[in-house]
């Protein structure tokens, strides 16, 4: 049997449907994150998963300040049906990148891309990499979620939710399957982040690689 | 017989003419009207048929329940805006808006583009700009929200856009985390009903 088939996030579909199911799921690599929540006082946080009660309420309830924009949004309305293709027009990405990180520098001590990269392809994604690096502070971290699937293409878009320091409810975007735009395994991730301080990658069960980034 | 329909007359026409007489204003707000003499005192039905029960005649008419002032969607106002009472706002606003102490609604066709202040804003537009409001911001989903906001308390739906920060002030940063269970927190007493309160305690004294 492979290791974590039928798992993870890419259940099987139903098919009059075709929207994956929410999960819950246990997130280590968020519990590390909110290690530094706990330690420390009025942290700025960017969400980058577009503003819920969840999120806002649990992070706020530390005593945080937390800022929200919804990437997978903006990347809708930037590079619309065809995505990937569109991404390759200097215009829509510049467009993007003014739209979502256009931040001060060294603005935020967090944030929380969940899976937003994975439907970049470069020299996009390189660009918003720098543009992350850019609006952290030094020392700040970053959580991002990668497909760690080798097989999968058509990736399902999801909303993050918080539910505690180790539980996060993923949410089907209804209508909303993006083409990924490669493979991320280990290798590409550290050459991706080769500017940050540092990387850590934390195994999970299911065909998702967690990462915590630090500049 | 006679003399109860003769007695029941004579009631509604003392009625009528406290309606019209100027004393009426005289009585402390919260007292019970009554028209009887002191012989009829221990009629109690007949004071109570003769109370119509208007005792927040003091309160100013927007908290009578007849809504609060509207801006219509098919309005447009460049400028600033200072509400002394609530407010509700369907159309084009460019500028500031202050409902200082009082609700602030942006209904579902307003658009926008003003810093926003007021003890409760509720939004269900589209706003650029940012919104401070000293008790709670409720965000419904089809409302857009572009810009910072600053709150005791936020309850924001989902589905609804917004892009921005969230500053909580320090007194609800303080509070149990109750919102994360879907638990509202407790709501302090509105203007009106301290009206209410302090009028029945103003009775019970003079009573006293």
């Amino acid at each position: 049997m492979k290791f974590g088939a039928g798992k993870g996030i890419f259940p099987k579909l139903s098919p009059k449907e075709n929207v994956p199911p929410t999960i819950t799921r246990q997130s280590s690599g968020f519990d590390q994150f909110c290690s530094v929540l706990r330690d420390s006082q009025d942290l700025s946080i960017l969400d980058m998963s577009g503003a819920s009660q969840a999120n806002i309420t649990f992070i706020t309830g530390y005593g945080h300040r937390i800022s929200s924009d919804d990437i997978i949004g903006t990347m809708g309305e930037c590079f619309g049906k065809d995505f990937l293709e569109n991404q390759g027009a200097a215009s829509n990405a510049q467009r993007f990148l003014d739209q979502t990180l256009m931040f001060p520098d060294s603005s935020f001590d967090g944030i929380l891309v969940w899976d937003a990269l994975q439907f970049l392809k470069t020299p996009l994604i390189e660009q918003a990499v720098l543009q992350l690096l850019r609006v952290l502070r030094p020392g700040g971290q970053m959580l991002m979620y990668f497909n760690a699937n080798e097989k999968a293409s058509q990736i399902p878009v999801y909303s993050y939710r918080i539910n505690d320091h180790r539980t996060v409810t993923q949410s089907p975007r209804p209508g909303s399957v993006y083409q990924r735009s490669q493979h991320f395994n280990n290798r590409v991730l550290e050459k991706l982040f080769e500017r940050a301080g540092s990387i850590k990658f934390f195994l999970t069960r299911d065909h998702l690689r967690e990462l915590i980034v630090r500049r | 017989m006679e003399q109860i329909e003769e007695k029941a007359l004579c009631m509604w026409t003392n009625k009528r003419k406290e309606e019209e007489g100027p004393q009426r204003l005289d009585r402390p707000a919260g007292v019970p009207v009554s028209t009887t003499t002191p012989a009829e005192a221990p009629r109690k039905e007949t004071i109570n048929m003769s109370t119509p029960a208007r005792p927040f005649d003091t309160e100013p008419v927007s908290a009578r329940g007849t809504g609060p002032a509207a801006l219509g969607k098919n309005v447009t106002i460049k400028g600033q805006i200072f509400a002394r009472e609530d407010l509700m706002i369907d159309g084009e606003v460019e500028g500031n808006v202050e409902c200082q102490e009082h609700r602030l609604t942006i209904g579902p066709n307003a658009r926008v583009q003003a810093g926003l202040k007021a003890r409760e804003i509720i939004i269900h537009g589209s706003i650029q700009g940012n919104v401070d409001a000293t008790d709670k911001i409720d965000i419904r989903k089809e409302a857009k929200l572009v810009g910072d906001i600053k709150t005791s308390r936020i309850v924001i739906e989902d589905g609804a856009y917004f892009k921005g920060s969230i500053d909580i002030s320090k007194a609800a940063a303080t509070r149990p985390v109750s919102a994360a269970a879907g638990v509202q927190p407790v709501v302090t007493a509105t203007p009106a009903a301290s009206t209410v309160n302090n009028t029945a305690a103003a009775a019970t004294a003079s009573a006293k």
